[in-house]
């Protein structure tokens, strides 16, 4: 059941990343140029409305939240490595395959580098284990064990501020090229 | 060069992107939170294991993240049947290739360049236990501090990567 929830979600993302055009890695480019703010209002507006709607169904069903443990060092060596990536490829793991799935050669090659890092993760884990993921390690943290608010409240504040983001700041900042 | 489109002058991200949380929410209240990036090194475990099996056995972050039957595979299933049936439906067909940075001079560069920047997007990801959907998207919509730390790396170098790969354009 849960395969059939997953592949249901999955064409959910695919169908949004597509329109929104996050698979064009032109249009990443323009946004991580700050010259066109599309996909980041995008994803600004997908954690505003996700939190919301998450923390205030908590109340009412089981949640299947699962929280990433705050490995500081790892988690912020492994951002900047793939920023590096991002703005490379113009695509990220997710954007790569849907654009493979609408033609576009380039994202194939994206599809195969990710495959070899992958391998070259697995075959460096012992030794990053040991230097960047073990120290530093605060485990499942969310904000609400920094702020000491009610979820539900931290959820609706941040959201405002994303949502203020997406809807008062210019979408187009410069002509493309 | 050709001016800006009427779609990229008027984005429409704005209930794609409310479309985009509800979905997040809804996947979490299912199953658990969207991400994409694990079955990257499930799809190489798997891999592995047909031509090397022994070697595959002795890689302990293969067993840590087990096999490919998972939620999360069915997701990247989806993105290729969504990704298809959005561009086909909307009869916005994708350019076969898009030269994104100045170096870009041949497709082969744009090649070398889309592969490079997979690799390192796969090892980032890995390292940090996520990528822009697990970590940025889910992550921080369930509020989690490692999503926002991720995300501020992301963009600390993909911003000047991107701009400097623009220079002499």
């Amino acid at each position: 059941m849960d395969l059939a929830f997953g592949l249901l979600i999955g064409i959910g993302m695919g169908a949004l990343i597509q329109r929104v055009r996050a698979s064009s890695p032109g249009m990443i480019a323009r946004n991580l140029r700050l010259e066109n703010l599309s996909i980041i209002k995008f994803m600004a507006l997908a954690i505003a409305v996700g939190a919301v709607a998450s923390y205030v169904l908590a109340g009412f069903v089981p949640m299947h939240f699962s929280i990433k443990p705050t490995y500081v060092l790892g988690v912020l060596a492994g951002g900047l490595v793939f920023g590096l990536g991002f703005g490379l490829a113009g695509y990220c793991p997710g954007t790569c395959v849907v654009g493979a799935a609408e033609g576009r050669k380039d994202a194939l090659f994206t599809l195969a580098g990710g495959l070899g890092g992958a391998l070259a993760f697995t075959l460096a884990f012992p030794a990053l284990e040991r230097s960047l993921i073990t120290p530093f390690n605060y485990g499942k943290i969310t904000l609400a064990d920094l702020i000491h608010l009610p979820p539900l409240g931290i959820a609706v504040g941040l959201a405002l501020i994303l949502a203020a983001f997406a809807f008062l700041a210019p979408t187009q900042l410069r002509r493309p090229s | 060069m050709p001016s800006a489109s009427t779609s990229e002058a008027e984005p429409r991200f704005g209930r794609l992107g409310v479309g985009f949380g509800l979905l997040g929410a809804a996947s979490i209240a299912l199953f658990g939170p969207i991400g994409v990036s694990t079955t990257y090194p499930r799809a190489v475990g798997a891999m592995l294991e047909r031509l090397f099996p022994s070697f595959a056995a002795s890689q302990p972050y293969l067993v840590q993240i087990g096999g490919l039957v998972r939620p999360e595979t069915a997701i990247v299933l989806g993105l290729v049947i969504g990704g298809l049936l959005a561009s086909r439906l909307s009869g916005e067909r994708a350019p076969g290739v898009e030269l994104v940075h100045a170096h870009e001079r041949s497709r082969a560069l744009r090649y070398l360049t889309a592969f490079i920047g997979g690799f390192l997007l796969l090892f980032g990801a890995r390292l940090a236990g996520g990528c822009t959907s697990g970590h940025v998207i889910s992550g921080i919509m369930q509020l989690s501090v490692s999503g926002l730390i991720f995300g501020a790396g992301v963009f600390a170098t993909g911003i000047p990567t991107a701009k400097l790969l623009q220079k002499g354009r």
